[in-house]
């Protein structure tokens, strides 16, 4: 029998999902070990081996893939440790990489800008241009590149990253400056803005392509290491890592485009949402993962996650796209406080892993949203990570009382039901820049819920937006590793094509998605993918003559693009225009800016085994009572989640119990266990077989 | 205790809800910003984001604000009395409002126009979306809005008393054929116009949403909540300043008519006790030109600076704006009477006024203002691009000067103009030649710009284009062209350099430029704005002598500079330290 593995390397914890054929997934965790990530990797696996009652070796022998979601670049990125870079841009604009177009986030606030990406004596600039038409007007001076390339390897840096003005229209430049840089600096981490991506906007691309050359050599290293160490230990099966757009790829195209991994933390949660919603037919999910620190917000319409360029990372921009997934600073961690106004606030600041929530009885003396759901009985004392932490009640009392119960003239669980509300009430709100905002209606969407802390604010987020139904996986906490599983290998593609829509030449567009998709084909066909897994989706960013923001909208077409299929994407441009804006201007000038195709290498995925029904009565579940708060003390039944089985349904207010995750079930809501052994939980007195089918329908 | 009943003692209105409704309109404030910002097209909006969003109660009062160009955050409130003046009585659902009149709309000035959509309940009045926008062009004698050489206001564009674009949802076609038929560049204005309407509506759609949700008892009783918060938060920090007067006065360069005559702006900041009053008493009569200062601009240069010394994490509402006062004599250059011409008070007025705050706060709280920051000094171009085959207008935000140090914290480059206390996007350069006829020659930081400190200014930018066609005007407006209007240091920190701005024709002929005044570029002339960095802060002897020489290395600072200005002696190729060249020139 053959193994899939995940492994997702988070702050605190590293993930495994081991999945065999017809077998219930099992679930480790192992510490994430920071300096060298691969140490916590392999511990993971041990753990795996033990428990199947194989050694490391027989284990990897069976498994045929491991799908890595890494967090190397991202750190390196967020602690200004990543490789010691040079930049090469157009002579003129040496700064504008760390102008950052001139902004600075919290107005009303005095800091330090943030350290620049490259610093200003490894900018080296050389005379080229081209112009608006991408025609050449100061050839390139290669005397300049010499010099620039001697300087940076004075300086010692690792990598080097070109990105010239209008370089998308004209490559001629940086292809040329690389052929120097090889010449002259023979082993250097190259990384070019025609490769990286090709498309208008200097900052953005000077700041990506950067990026890529920043992690690049990072991610090489690590990358390099881990597959020998797998090699030593027999493993012959395919390595695969988790990209930002929530696809993967082999680690040969990674270290070309390390760039893409700086986002991948959380990019494995919508596909887990895809997979796990398709049990019942959802294809319109929102998928929530509350941490410690932060809380990821994820949109899945008809079965696609919602992308976006708009993405940074310690406010260096990446504008690649990325999944769109929207984070604020609300978790477990985060720290509740009462203003100066009097009024009560919670996060972003986080008491983090150390010292942790008052609770943990490390030495926090800050309240936080854990200390909170702690002294509502949410949380079980002895039972906290399966056990392997006692709360410390007197701490989280002292905590609340100190900072939030004494300011507002109140008692510690009024108190802490306000940091439960507050807390509610901003994910509520992360929810609706994901759904509202973007023009989807939240009530025709299923809330799926990942992270150990989730499921016990689920209920309250889903009253707020009237979310009819609420599904809560079993492996709810290592959710995104389940979802790394199921990821494509997947590989974004863009160019600008900017002129009037009314002066697309069709067979124009034709060329550049060709040209597109054959790069696109003989990157996968490279990564083992059979030519007939290879799908393409083509799509366009449209926007009226003179806006300065695009709309994308999908196009098909057959063999060749013609001007019907363009006359497509205008009407429907308006459409999305209309939903996302609140108006449209049918007869108005449109252009068309960029042409998009996202390749995709469909991998297998794992079917979900249906298991029986229970023979037992739910109550043979029961492991006892205890207070809990909801508006007032109820004694409330506690479930072991472990011990309940296909349709089991308990009635709220109730507590359903795992290791690492706890559900609270809110009064006006039930909850029953389905046949996959998830959990679905939904306002009380509702008829769940109906709202199974009209959320199905509606996907 | 963890099973006690909850207190059962009376209090006022549930502190949670009200945090919970308080964040829920600032969000629908941000969502109507958003909207602008994605579907805008002027990059005024779009790339600028010199625009402002809010939301008004029944009673006028503001609610939530997103200030995406603060300047513009005092401007609603007589905007929204004006409307309420004149149609209290005839609101219906769909109307949409618009204005842009300084003296018939309370509007700070003409290109800021505003938009207003109100909800009803139960058919009155329970909130009011509103968006204010600075348009690429509001017609008149000038370039983009701004015209240098106006007398009056009527030479400035079209004036809009209150009145109503939609009427229950159906168009005003007359007022719309009005606005477009007396502007330059109808199709930005008119694309503008409605995303404006669209974002309101927009705003609309979420307070309905919030109404439904709460109820309109709920939520009026929370915003009496959050005022009161707002205004403790603020009388709080004031309390933080000693007691007394503290003045300043600092000077525009000129109103554009008479270009040798500098303007003063006087001011005597009194705080008292959890208050503030700011009296400018003592300013200068309003002037010929239109640098003149409407009272609402006035007293929205006046928050930004305050906010930026006290202002973090603090909501601006109308609570908050309990404890302040702003007082300046009508018919004075920051309180100018009908028909003054007013369209540059929101740059040279504003940034004047906000150094005037800053100077007199650093007496009172030295270590919580910044050194000056760069004036704005950059033109507004408009004309025909042949290449797309379209007209085009825009303001040149690439100029840009550097922030003022202050006490801990090096200035931030690229950041100036004070008044959009850096949330102003710079453009983009290839979507900015994409659309206007210019190449753009050089954008890059212009060393020895920024005031030498112990904490340095951030540093100004050279930024130089060229026309690609013949008659494009151009307006230069802002100031910071001469000594005593260049940024100052604070704490023996130097001030920043002047301005420097020339055309330059395609002959080589270089014409040195002015501030608020008109030129024409032709195809292949070309214009250089030279920018100042802000100024420092503490004696640049005090700067650790690694920090200049890395500043040296990265060629921001000059050899000479280091030693003249910062004692040190740094190495030009190798920059190193001198250490005992540096130690006996800091001793001197």
């Amino acid at each position: 029998m053959k193994f899939r593995i995940g492994v997702d390397v988070g702050g605190t914890f590293t993930d495994f999902l081991v999945s065999g054929e017809g077998q219930t997934a099992r679930v480790y965790k192992s510490s994430t070990t920071p300096d060298n990530p691969a140490i916590g990797f392999f511990a993971g696996l041990e753990q795996a081996a033990k428990d199947h009652g194989l050694t490391l070796q027989a284990l990897l022998d069976r498994v045929d893939t491991i799908v890595h979601g890494t967090t190397i670049t991202t750190n390196a990125v967020l602690t200004s440790t990543g490789a010691k870079t040079g930049f090469i841009t157009t002579k003129g604009f040496r700064d504008l990489l760390n102008m950052r177009r001139g902004l600075k986030d919290r107005q009303f606030e005095r800091y330090a800008p943030p350290p620049p990406l490259v610093p200003r004596y490894l900018t080296c600039v050389v005379e080229e241009r081209c112009n608006v038409s991408g025609e050449i007007e100061v050839p390139l001076n290669e005397d300049d590149v010499v010099a620039a390339a001697r300087q940076l390897s004075k300086e010692g840096v690792e990598a080097v990253a070109v990105s010239y003005l209008w370089s998308f229209l004209n490559p001629a430049h940086e292809l040329r400056t690389r052929e120097i840089l090889q010449r002259e600096m023979p082993g250097i981490y190259i990384s070019l803005s025609v490769d990286v991506l090709p498309q208008i906007r200097v900052y953005e691309r000077h700041s990506t392509t950067a990026l890529n050359a920043y992690s690049g050599p990072i991610l090489t290293r690590y990358l390099s290491k881990l597959e020998a160490e797998l090699k030593n230990r027999g493993y012959a099966g395919k390595l695969l890592i988790m990209q930002s757009n929530g696809g993967v790829m082999s680690p040969q195209v990674a270290q070309r485009f390390a760039s893409n991994t700086l986002l991948s933390g959380p990019a494995g949660a919508p596909g887990a949402g895809v997979v796990y919603g398709s049990t019942h037919g959802f294809q319109n999910v929102i998928t929530v993962d509350m941490g410690g620190t932060s809380f990821d917000v994820a949109l899945v319409k008809d079965g696609k996650p919602s992308i976006t360029t708009d993405g940074s990372i310690g406010e260096h921009r990446i504008a690649s796209p990325i999944l769109d997934i929207h984070t604020i600073g609300a978790g477990g961690g985060s720290i509740a406080r009462v203003e100066a106004g009097g009024l009560l606030a919670v996060g972003p600041a986080s008491a983090g892993a150390k010292p942790g929530p008052a609770c943990y009885g490390r030495g926090g003396t800050k309240p936080t949203v854990t200390d909170a759901d702690f002294l509502l009985g949410y949380l079980d004392a002895e039972a906290f990570h399966g056990g392997q932490l006692t709360l410390d009640r007197a701490a989280s009392e002292k905590a609340m009382q100190e900072h939030v119960a004494g300011p507002l003239g109140t008692d510690t669980v009024q108190a802490a039901d306000g940091v439960y509300q507050v807390i509610n009430a901003n994910m509520a709100a992360a929810l609706n820049v994901v759904s509202v905002q973007r023009g989807y209606d939240p009530r025709e969407f299923v809330l799926i819920v990942a992270g150990g802390a989730g499921p016990i604010h689920a209920a309250p987020i889903a009253r707020e937006l009237e979310i009819p139904l609420v599904l809560i996986p079993r492996e709810s906490s290592v959710f995104c590793a389940a979802g790394m599983l199921i990821s494509d290998l997947q590989h974004d593609y863009v160019r600008t094509y900017a002129r009037d829509i009314d002066k697309v030449d069709s067979a124009g567009v034709s060329r550049l998605f060709t040209e597109m998709s054959a790069t696109a084909k003989d990157t996968l066909i490279g990564e083992g993918v059979a030519i007939k897994a290879v799908q393409l989706h083509y799509s366009a960013d449209l926007r009226y003559v003179g806006q300065f923001n695009e709309v994308e909208v999908a196009l098909t077409f057959k063999s060749k693009v013609t001007d019907k299929d363009i006359a497509a994407i205008l009407d429907a441009f308006h459409a999305r225009h209309e939903a996302l804006y609140g108006y449209s201007m049918r007869g108005a000038p449109a252009e068309l800016i960029n042409l998009r195709v996202t390749a995709r290498g469909v991998t297998p995925k794992p079917k979900f085994a249906r298991s029986p029904k229970a023979r037992t009565q739910v109550q043979k579940a029961l492991i006892g009572k205890r207070n809990a708060w909801f508006g007032k003390w109820m004694k409330t039944p506690v479930y072991d989640g472990l011990k309940m089985a296909n349709g089991h349904t308990v009635a709220g207010p109730a507590i359903v119990q795992q290791p690492t995750t706890t559900i609270i079930i809110p009064p006006d809501y039930d909850l029953r266990c389905d046949e996959y052994n998830n959990y679905l939980m939904y306002p009380k007195g509702a008829n769940l077989t109906q709202l199974i089918r009209n959320l199905a329908k509606r996907s | 205790m963890a099973k006690s009943k909850p207190s059962k003692k009376p209090r006022g209105p549930d502190r949670i809800l009200v945090s919970v409704i308080g964040n829920r309109f600032d969000a629908i404030s941000k969502e109507i910003g958003q909207t602008m910002l994605r579907t805008s097209r002027s990059p005024i909006f779009s790339e600028a984001r010199d625009f402002v969003t809010a939301i008004f109660d029944a009673k006028m009062r503001l609610v939530a604000q997103t200030a995406y160009i603060p300047v513009l955050m005092g401007a609603l409130p007589n905007v929204m009395a004006r409307i309420q003046e004149v149609f209290a009585d005839d609101i219906q659902d769909g109307d949409v409002f618009i204005c842009n009149d300084p003296y018939r709309a309370g509007n700070n000035h003409p290109p800021d126009i505003n938009i207003i959509r109100p909800l009803l309940h139960r058919g009155k009045v329970a909130f009011w979306a509103v968006s204010k926008g600075h348009h690429a062009d509001v017609g008149g004698g000038g370039v983009a809005g701004y015209n240098p050489s106006a007398k009056y206001i009527w030479e400035e564009g079209v004036r809009i008393p209150p009145a109503k674009l939609y009427m229950a949802g159906k168009p005003n076609k007359a007022l719309w054929d009005m606005i477009l038929l007396n502007v330059h560049l109808p199709f930005l204005v008119e694309g503008d116009l409605k995303c404006q309407v669209g974002a309101v509506a927009i705003g609309a759609r979420g307070l309905e949403a919030l109404l439904k949700k709460y109820g309109l008892a709920t939520l009026d009783a929370a915003i009496d909540e959050i005022f009161d918060a707002s205004e403790m938060q603020m009388r709080d920090a004031i309390r933080t300043i000693p007691n007394g007067v503290y003045r300043a006065s600092r000077q525009m360069d000129h109103d554009g008519i008479n270009k040798t005559h500098p303007i003063t702006i006087k001011l005597a900041i009194h705080v008292k006790d959890g208050g503030m009053t700011f009296d400018f008493e003592g300013s200068d009569p309003q002037v010929p030109g239109y640098v003149n200062s409407t009272l609402p601009n006035t007293a929205s240069s006046v928050f930004i600076s305050l906010f930026m010394s006290l202002g973090k994490d603090m909501r601006f509402n109308e609570g908050a704006l309990r404890a302040l006062e702003v007082k300046a004599p009508l018919g004075s250059v920051v309180n100018p009477t009908e028909p003054s011409p007013v369209t540059g008070c929101t740059v040279s007025a504003a940034q004047t006024i906000s150094e005037t705050v800053w100077l007199a706060l650093s007496e009172a709280i030295p270590d919580r203002v910044d050194a000056a920051w760069a004036r704005w000094c950059a033109p507004a171009s408009m004309g025909f691009n042949p290449r797309t085959g379209r007209p085009f207008g825009d303001i040149h935000f690439m100029g840009r000067g550097g922030s003022g140090a202050s006490q801990g914290s090096d200035g931030w480059d690229h950041l100036a103009p004070s008044f959009c206390a850096g949330s102003l996007r710079s453009p983009d350069p290839e979507l900015h030649e994409l659309v206007d006829p210019f190449t753009v020659m050089q954008y890059e930081y212009l060393p020895d710009s920024a005031g030498a400190g112990e904490w340095r200014g951030g540093m100004g930018v050279v930024y130089r284009w060229r026309s690609e066609t013949d008659g494009i005007p151009l307006a230069n407006f802002g100031g910071g062209v001469s000594e005593i209007t260049a940024p100052f240091g604070l704490k023996g920190g130097k001030g920043g350099i002047p301005h420097r701005v020339a055309l330059i024709k395609k002959s080589g002929e270089r014409i040195k430029a002015d501030t608020e005044s008109f030129y024409q570029m032709d195809s292949g002339d070309m214009f250089e704005i030279c920018q100042s960095g802000g100024g420092g802060f503490g004696d640049p002897k005090r700067r650790p002598a690694e920090r200049v020489a890395a500043d040296v290395r990265d060629g921001l600072v000059s050899v000479e500079l280091a030693r003249n200005y910062y004692g040190v002696a740094v190495d030009a190729s190798t920059f190193k330290v001198d250490t005992a060249a540096t130690a006996s020139l800091r001793k001197a």
